[in-house]
C-alpha cells in the first residue's frame, strides 16, 4: 500500500499523541493511582501502535507495542507506578520522537531499535508480573473494564430494533453456523474526524462478517450525527475477539466491546414465522428510520450536541502567504481608489461603493489574519516536561505553572518563540531558582515556582516568564562586565542597575560561575533579544535581588498590515501604529515645562517628556514656536511619551514593507508602506523612541 | 537609445569570437560609466523620492517600484562630486545586488549600450586609490576610440564607514 500520501497525516497525528502521552505521564507522575489517566495513556499509545504499524514502520510499532504492554499491566492493577517506570517511559517517549523526527525528514524511521529501552520495559513487565507470556491475552481482555470507565453502556445492542428481515437474516446466518454479535464502539474524545474512523471500523469489520443493522444509521455515522459511540450487530464467522481486534486497530478508538447476541434477548424480538427476505445489511431503507428513531428515545444523551466538532482543514503556510500579499495589494489598490476619488469630484453613489469595499478589505483582512492565528499552546506544550527533565537533571525541586496557553499569534511568530521561550525557562531554571538549601536559609517553599504566562494586551501579545528564585545579582554582572572589559570602573560606577541588567543581553555574557549543559553556554540571551527584535518585539527584564525576575516578551499581534495614524512633521508623512497611540492632544506652547533641561508636558496627572519630531527626524518644523503644538500620545508597557508633530493627516490601513537590508541603520524607523497615490511613506517605530 | 550602434558593436565583435559583455553607458558630469547589463533590473525615470532620517548623504532615500520599496543611492554623491540637480534626463537605474536585493542608482542620463570583448576592457592597473575613492574596476576603450569606465558594483553596495 503506498502510505505516502498519508505521511503528513500520520505525522501530525503521532505529535499530538506523544504530546497527549507526554501530559499524560507527567500526570501519573504526581498522581499515580488515577484511573483515567492511565486508560488515557494505554489508548494513546494503543493509537500510536495502530498508526506505526498501518504506515509500516516496524521499529516504532515494536516499541508502542512494549510501552503498550506496561500500561496494560498498570491498567489491570498487576503493575504499580514507580518513579523508575516514568523514567523509562520518558525516554521512551524521546525515542518516539526521534523516529518521528526521522520520519519527517527522510520518511524512514531510521535504524535505531533501541532494544535496551524495550529491554528496559520488558524487565518492567517481569517485575510486576512473572506470567509475561499471557500478556498478549490480556491485552484485549482488558478492554472490557475499559468501556464501563468510559461510561458507555456495555449493552447497548440489546437496545437495538430488529425489524423481520432483520432478524430473519440473524437466523439463516445461524442455520450457516454463524454467530450474531454485539459490538460497541466508543471514539475517542478528541477524535477530529468521527465519521472516517467510524468508516474505518465499519470495514474492519464488514471484512469478517457482516453487518447487520448498526445504531446510528449507517448514514448517520457516515454524516457524523452520533455522539461518541456506536453500536453494530454482526453475523460473522469469527470469533468475537477477532472482530474486536478489527475494530481496535482502527487508531482513535477507545473502547471496543462485544457479546454474543441471545435474540431472545432483544427487545423486539417476537417468535414469528419466517418473513420475506427484503435485502439486508444496514443499507436497507426501514432500518436506519428505526433506529434513529430508537435512538432518539432510547438514548438518555440528548443527540442536539452532536456537532460540536469543529471542521477544519490543513492549509500550507505558503498558500496562506500568497493569500495575505494578495489581501495586501488589494488594500493598496483600494487605498489609490479612495486618494484618485478624493481628487476627481466623483460622482453621487460612488463613495458609498468605495465604503463598502473598504468594509469588504478590512473585513477580508481581518478573516486572513485569523487564519494565521494559532495558539501558542502548540509551543508551550513541551515546557512542563522539560521542566522536569530539568528539575531531575539540576536536582532542584520546581514547579512550571502556566495560563495563556490559548493566547494566539501569528503563525510564523508561534513557530520562532519556541527557542527564545525554552531559553528563559532554562535560565530561570538553572540561575534564578536556588538550591534546596539556600531556599530554606531564605524561607522560601521547597519548591520552586516558575510561571509562564500569556496574555493579549492590545495589539501586542505579552508572554511573560516569572520566577521566584535568585533574582539577578548586579554586583555580580557588573563585576563580570569589567572583567571581560565590556565597561570600564568609571562607567561602572555611574550605571543604574537596569543599565547592568541591559549587559547581560550583549554577546556572550553568561553569569554563572560554571558552564553546564542546561545553560551558561555563552550563546544566550543575546541570541533571545535579536530573535525577539527579529519578530518586530522586545524584550525587558525585572528583577529584584533575593525575590526572583520576570522576563516580560512583548510581540505584534500581527506583521504585515496594520492601522495607523498618518502625520505630518516637516512637510514629510510618517506612520504611526494605533496600538501604540494613547490619545492626540493640542497643547499651547506655555503648557511645556522644562525638567532637567528636558521638556515636559503635565497631563491628567502624569509628567510626560516631550520628543519633538522635527529635530529626530532633521526636518523644519512648518509650525511657528509660538502656535499651539500638537502631541501624539504614545505609551510602550507602562511608560508613555509626547511626540510633537506639525499636522495630523487621518487613520489609515497600510501595508508594511520592510525597507530591505540596505538601509538599517535608523533605529526608529520600523519600514514604509505605500500610500494611495503611490507616494512611500515611513512608519515610525514609536517603540525605539521612548 | 542609439539603435545603429548597438548593431554596429555586435557585427564588429562577431569576427573576435571572443567573450563580449553589455554594458549600459551612463552620463554622470563630463565622464561616461558603463554598468554591466547583468545587475540591471530596469530603467526608470525620475520619480518623488521618500527621504529617511539618519542616513549618509549619498543615501537619497526610498522609492516605489511596482510595490516594492527600494533604496535609492546618488552615485554622484557617493563619488565625491556635487549634488544631482533633477532634470528630464535623470534616471533611476535599478540594479539587482546578490547581497542587497534590488536599488536604484541616480544618473544624469543614460546614454547607450555597448558591447566590449573582453580585449577592450582593461583591468585599472593605475593607483586610482591615491584620489581617494575607487570606484572602477576596468576601463573600456571603444572603437570610436572613447573611454568608458567600468563601474564597480561593490563600490555602490558598499556601505560607507568614513562618512
Amino acid at each position: 500500500m503506498d502510505v505516502s500520501q498519508y505521511l503528513d497525516i500520520f505525522l501530525d497525528e503521532t505529535k499530538e499523541h506523544l504530546q497527549s502521552l507526554s501530559d499524560q505521564i507527567m500526570q501519573l507522575e504526581s498522581d499515580s493511582e488515577d484511573m483515567n489517566t492511565i486508560n488515557e495513556i494505554f489508548r494513546a499509545a494503543h493509537s500510536l501502535k495502530g498508526m506505526a504499524g498501518t504506515m509500516g514502520y516496524k521499529r516504532m510499532q515494536n516499541l508502542t507495542h512494549d510501552m503498550e504492554n506496561v500500561f496494560s499491566e498498570v491498567r489491570n492493577g498487576n503493575l504499580k507506578v514507580q518513579p523508575a517506570m516514568i523514567d523509562v517511559l520518558f525516554a521512551c517517549l524521546d525515542a518516539l520522537d526521534e523516529y518521528t523526527q526521522n520520519i519527517q525528514n527522510t520518511a524512514d524511521e531510521g535504524t535505531n531499535d533501541n532494544e535496551p529501552l524495550i529491554k528496559r520495559l520488558n524487565d518492567l513487565l517481569q517485575g510486576g508480573n512473572d506470567s509475561a507470556p499471557a500478556e498478549q491475552k490480556k491485552e484485549t481482555k482488558a478492554e472490557a473494564p475499559a468501556s464501563s470507565d468510559s461510561g458507555s453502556g456495555a449493552e447497548k445492542w440489546n437496545d437495538i430494533h430488529l425489524d423481520d428481515a432483520q432478524i430473519h437474516v440473524i437466523q439463516e446466518a445461524r442455520k450457516q453456523g454463524m454467530e450474531c454479535f454485539g459490538i460497541n464502539v466508543v471514539v475517542q474524545d478528541s477524535c477530529l474526524l468521527k465519521a472516517a474512523r467510524a468508516f474505518l471500523v465499519f470495514k474492519a469489520i464488514e471484512e469478517k462478517g457482516e453487518i447487520i443493522v448498526s445504531n446510528p444509521s449507517a448514514q448517520d455515522v457516515e454524516d457524523e450525527r452520533f455522539d461518541k459511540d456506536f453500536t453494530l450487530l454482526v453475523v460473522s464467522t469469527s470469533s468475537l475477539d477477532d472482530l474486536i481486534k478489527a475494530a481496535q486497530n482502527v487508531s482513535e478508538i477507545a473502547a471496543v466491546t462485544g457479546a454474543v447476541i441471545d435474540l431472545e434477548k432483544t427487545k423486539d424480538y417476537k417468535p414469528k414465522e419466517e418473513a420475506p427476505a427484503a435485502g439486508p445489511g444496514p443499507a436497507s431503507a426501514a432500518a436506519p428510520a428505526a433506529s434513529a428513531a430508537a435512538k432518539n428515545t432510547a438514548d438518555k444523551k440528548p443527540a442536539e450536541n452532536k456537532q460540536v466538532v469543529k471542521r477544519t482543514v490543513r492549509v500550507d503556510i505558503e498558500k496562506l502567504d500568497v493569500l495575505m500579499n494578495l489581501v495586501s495589494e488589494l488594500i493598496i489598490a483600494k487605498n489609490s481608489l479612495v486618494s484618485a476619488t478624493g481628487q476627481v469630484q466623483a460622482g453621487a453613489g460612488v463613495g458609498e461603493h468605495i465604503e463598502y469595499l473598504e468594509r469588504v478589505t478590512t473585513s477580508l483582512h481581518e478573516s486572513v489574519m485569523k487564519v494565521r492565528m494559532v495558539p501558542i499552546e502548540s509551543v508551550v506544550n513541551k515546557f512542563p516536561r522539560m521542566i522536569r527533565d530539568l528539575s531531575k537533571k539540576l536536582d532542584k525541586k520546581m514547579e512550571l505553572y502556566m495560563t495563556g496557553e490559548g493566547t494566539e499569534l501569528d503563525r510564523t511568530v508561534v513557530d520562532e518563540i519556541g527557542d527564545p521561550l525554552m531559553h528563559l525557562l532554562r535560565n530561570s531554571a538553572d540561575h534564578g531558582l536556588e538550591s534546596a538549601e539556600v531556599r530554606a536559609q531564605r524561607g522560601k517553599p521547597p519548591v520552586g515556582s516558575i510561571f509562564l504566562d500569556a496574555y493579549q494586551d492590545g495589539n501586542n501579545v505579552v508572554i511573560e516568564v516569572r520566577d521566584d528564585g535568585n533574582g539577578i545579582d548586579t554586583e555580580a554582572v557588573k563585576a563580570k562586565a569589567l572583567e571581560r572589559g565590556v565597561i570600564t570602573p568609571d562607567q561602572a560606577a555611574v550605571m543604574t542597575d537596569k543599565e547592568i541588567i541591559d549587559l547581560l543581553f550583549l554577546p556572550s555574557f553568561s553569569t554563572a560561575k560554571q558552564v553546564t549543559d542546561v545553560s551558561g553556554r555563552g550563546v544566550g540571551l543575546d541570541v533571545v533579544k535579536s530573535k525577539i527584535e527579529s519578530l518586530s518585539g522586545e524584550v525587558e527584564v525585572k528583577s529584584q535581588l533575593g525575590v526572583g525576575s520576570t522576563w516580560t516578551i512583548r510581540l505584534p499581534l500581527t506583521l504585515a498590515i496594520i492601522q495607523s495614524l498618518m502625520v505630518n512633521v516637516g512637510g514629510e508623512k510618517y506612520a504611526i501604529s494605533l496600538g501604540s497611540i494613547q490619545s492626540l492632544e493640542s497643547i499651547a506652547p506655555s503648557e511645556v515645562k522644562l525638567v532637567q533641561n528636558k521638556e515636559v508636558i503635565y497631563l491628567r496627572g502624569a509628567v510626560l517628556p516631550l520628543i519633538r519630531m522635527d529635530q529626530v527626524l532633521d526636518v523644519k518644523s512648518i509650525r511657528g514656536p509660538e502656535e499651539e503644538i500638537t502631541v501624539v500620545i504614545v505609551k510602550k508597557g507602562d511608560k508613555m511619551a509626547g511626540l510633537v508633530i506639525d499636522e495630523l493627516l487621518g487613520q489609515l490601513e497600510i501595508v508594511i514593507k520592510p525597507l530591505g537590508k540596505y538601509i538599517k541603520q535608523c533605529k526608529f524607523i520600523s519600514g514604509a508602506t505605500i500610500l494611495g497615490d503611490g507616494e512611500v511613506a515611513l512608519i515610525l517605530d514609536t517603540n525605539a523612541l521612548i | 537609445m542609439d539603435i545603429s550602434s548597438l548593431k554596429n558593436t555586435a557585427q564588429e565583435t562577431e569576427d573576435g569570437k571572443e567573450e563580449t559583455t553589455q554594458y549600459i553607458v551612463v552620463g554622470l558630469g563630463n565622464e561616461n560609466y558603463g554598468i554591466n547589463i547583468r545587475y540591471v533590473d530596469n530603467i526608470v525615470r525620475m520619480q518623488r523620492i521618500t527621504r529617511v532620517p539618519k542616513m549618509p548623504n549619498y543615501l537619497i532615500g526610498i522609492i516605489n517600484l511596482r510595490g516594492e520599496v527600494l533604496p535609492v543611492v546618488s552615485l554622484r554623491l557617493k563619488m565625491g562630486l556635487e549634488a544631482d540637480v533633477y532634470e528630464k534626463s535623470t534616471r533611476i537605474i535599478i540594479l539587482k545586488t546578490e547581497n542587497e536585493g534590488k536599488m536604484g542608482v541616480i544618473v544624469d542620463n543614460v546614454r547607450e549600450v555597448v558591447t566590449l570583448g573582453s580585449s577592450q576592457v582593461d583591468k585599472v592597473d593605475y593607483d586610482i586609490k591615491s584620489e581617494g575613492k575607487n570606484f572602477v574596476t576596468s576601463v573600456g576603450k571603444r572603437e570610436n576610440g572613447e573611454l568608458v569606465s567600468i563601474l564597480d558594483l561593490n563600490f555602490i553596495t558598499l556601505e560607507e564607514n568614513t562618512q
